[in-house]
């Protein structure tokens, strides 16, 4: 009977189908939903605050009478720390890939892979404990301030935390370039180094840019380290030696002691916004980048 | 005869150690200006001959070479040569197209702005002077910044001719450089290696003997890591006067 074969080969082939795609749909739905829960809880604050109140606002007191919702002091500090520890980062995690890569024999640089590897594995509480004790005196005696907790430990910390991000990804794709075209610049008499910033290095640099990218992003998005390490503050930085409150520090600290419902949790929830945009922004530009490398 | 421009002396090679020699005591001169084909089956030695020529075997780990390579009569194996001005002078195209990924103005100019050549005027020329001369000219000058990687595998394997005749060598090595591209293509790259012995000295590495009998002046013929047989092509395709080499070349093995 070629007809009930054929349908139960029918029905074999449909139900896995069904069932991934039910899968993957509830894991969007899932999505969807905490995106709008966000904004629920978070766009209520508009009615307290104008968003020029919120955004430009210098004066971050949640709890006064009445409480002043400035958030500019606490967006400064996550922009602070993800720049400056992505400075610190990036050139280091893409000088250690091309150091893989280019120059160090494949039994060394095995070795430093895993090692590599490793501290991506680090929690990152390890890493903020390792600020408040080691990090903080070291600078507090050093440098005599009043604090050792500021943008510049919690930034140092947060490199740390980005770079096996950095150069592993980076490493990645310095190996993509084929060996072809490494020949092809010495055969012109190229020397290595010539090779590897002529050839190897632009061959590369989309997938350097969206290693970059992708170790901004875990930047902004950290909060333990910086909650412990960056002195929590919520005022315009004006050093590196300054204390800082970025956003993600700022809601893990308070959303505990918050009325569900207040103008502050409200106030929490549109930082929970504001983060996303940023990562959404950061998000668009790998896709941006990835589209152009396929198109070439 | 005209004068040797490479003059190779019972050169070996083994890849590491206490391994059978790669290449064994080969002795070769090449004409200047001629066109000499190496014709052999694989893993007979012919590609890692071409090699030693411009030193490319030195990224090998472990690699030892003995015996010497005399180009207008100095070793390039001397402690005192700079690979990179010998790489200049013997300049290579391999076998699979290569392009960097950049545009084709920029690959063909790579090679000049190593040697320092920033004006863009005097660019414009070596990049038009050398695309023409590898029959690329007429088919790319329109969009000279499309990204080489959108040119067919027969262009690119021109554009990688034109990149390397850029810096103006005298000898040009071509590691099997048709084994990836159709007979179009094929006939094209074989043209142009006539046109270019006038300028250059030429060898060609070749899996295709016809090939070999097509272009060249001069053949030598590999066989596991040895030199059987070397002469004029039509002397090497009909009195060959080792069996090995009438055996191959009549398709009896290979």
């Amino acid at each position: 009977m070629p007809g009930r074969e054929e349908g139960r080969r029918n029905l074999s082939e449909a139900a896995p189908r069904r069932v991934i795609t039910a899968v993957a749909m509830s894991g969007i739905l899932v999505m969807v939903f905490i995106l709008l829960f966000l904004m629920k809880e978070g766009m209520p604050i508009l009615r307290d605050a104008s968003i020029t109140e919120l955004a430009a606002g210098r004066l971050w007191y949640p709890v006064s009478s009445p409480p002043l919702f400035g958030m500019m002091p606490l967006i400064a500090g996550s922009m602070a720390v993800t720049l400056v520890s992505s400075v610190l980062a990036i050139p280091f995690g893409v000088a250690l890939a091309l150091f893989l890569t280019e120059i160090c024999p494949k039994r060394i640089s095995g070795f430093f892979k895993i090692t590599l590897e490793i501290l991506g594995f680090l929690p990152s509480v390890v890493l903020g404990f390792i600020g408040m004790t080691v990090i903080a005196p070291y600078l507090q005696v050093r440098l005599e301030l009043l604090s050792g907790l500021n943008l510049m430990n919690a930034s140092m910390l947060l490199g740390v935390m980005i770079l096996p991000t950095v150069a592993t990804l980076s490493e990645e794709s310095l190996h993509a370039v084929p060996q072809s075209q490494r020949d092809a610049s010495y055969a012109l008499g190229a020397t290595r180094c010539e090779t590897m910033f002529k050839v190897v290095l632009p061959g590369a640099s989309r997938g350097i840019a969206q290693a970059a990218i992708l170790g901004v992003m875990r930047s902004l998005g950290e909060t333990m380290v910086v909650l412990m390490a960056s002195g929590g503050a919520a005022l315009l930085p004006e050093s590196v030696f300054d204390p800082v409150r970025p956003l993600t520090s700022a809601v893990a600290a308070e959303m505990g002691e918050t009325s569900v419902g207040s103008g502050h949790y409200h106030a929490l929830f549109f930082m929970g916004c504001i983060l996303l945009l940023f990562t959404l922004v950061l998000n668009v530009l790998v896709i941006k980048i990835e589209s152009r490398r396929e198109a070439n | 005869m005209s004068q040797a421009k490479l003059t190779v002396e019972s050169l070996s090679l083994s890849y590491s150690r206490g391994d059978p020699p790669a290449l064994r005591d080969v002795t070769l001169d090449i004409e200047e200006n001629s066109l000499m084909a190496f014709i052999g089956p694989s893993g007979c030695g012919k590609s890692t001959f071409l090699r030693c020529l411009n030193r490319m075997n030195d990224f090998v780990r472990g690699v030892e070479i003995t015996g010497r390579v005399l180009l207008d009569g100095r070793d390039v194996y001397a402690p005192d040569v700079d690979v990179t001005s010998l790489r200049r002078r013997v300049g290579m195209v391999f076998q699979r197209p290569n392009p960097f990924p950049f545009s084709i103005r920029e690959n063909v100019a790579y090679g000049p702005k190593l040697l320092g050549e920033r004006d863009r005027g005097r660019l414009g020329e070596i990049v038009e002077r050398s695309l023409r001369n590898s029959g690329l000219w007429e088919e790319v000058k329109d969009r000279l910044d499309a990204q080489a990687s959108s040119l067919s595998g027969g262009q690119q394997q021109r554009l990688c001719i034109a990149r390397a005749i850029a810096v103006e060598p005298e000898v040009l090595l071509m590691d099997e450089p048709t084994s990836a591209l159709d007979p179009m293509a094929t006939a094209r790259i074989e043209e142009l290696a006539r046109e270019l012995k006038k300028i250059y000295t030429v060898v060609i590495v070749t899996h295709n003997m016809q090939q070999a009998a097509r272009v060249s002046d001069h053949t030598a013929f590999f066989l596991m890591g040895e030199l059987v047989e070397h002469g004029p092509t039509t002397k090497i395709f009909t009195t060959p006067q080792d069996k090995r080499t009438e055996d191959y070349i009549t398709g009896r093995f290979g």
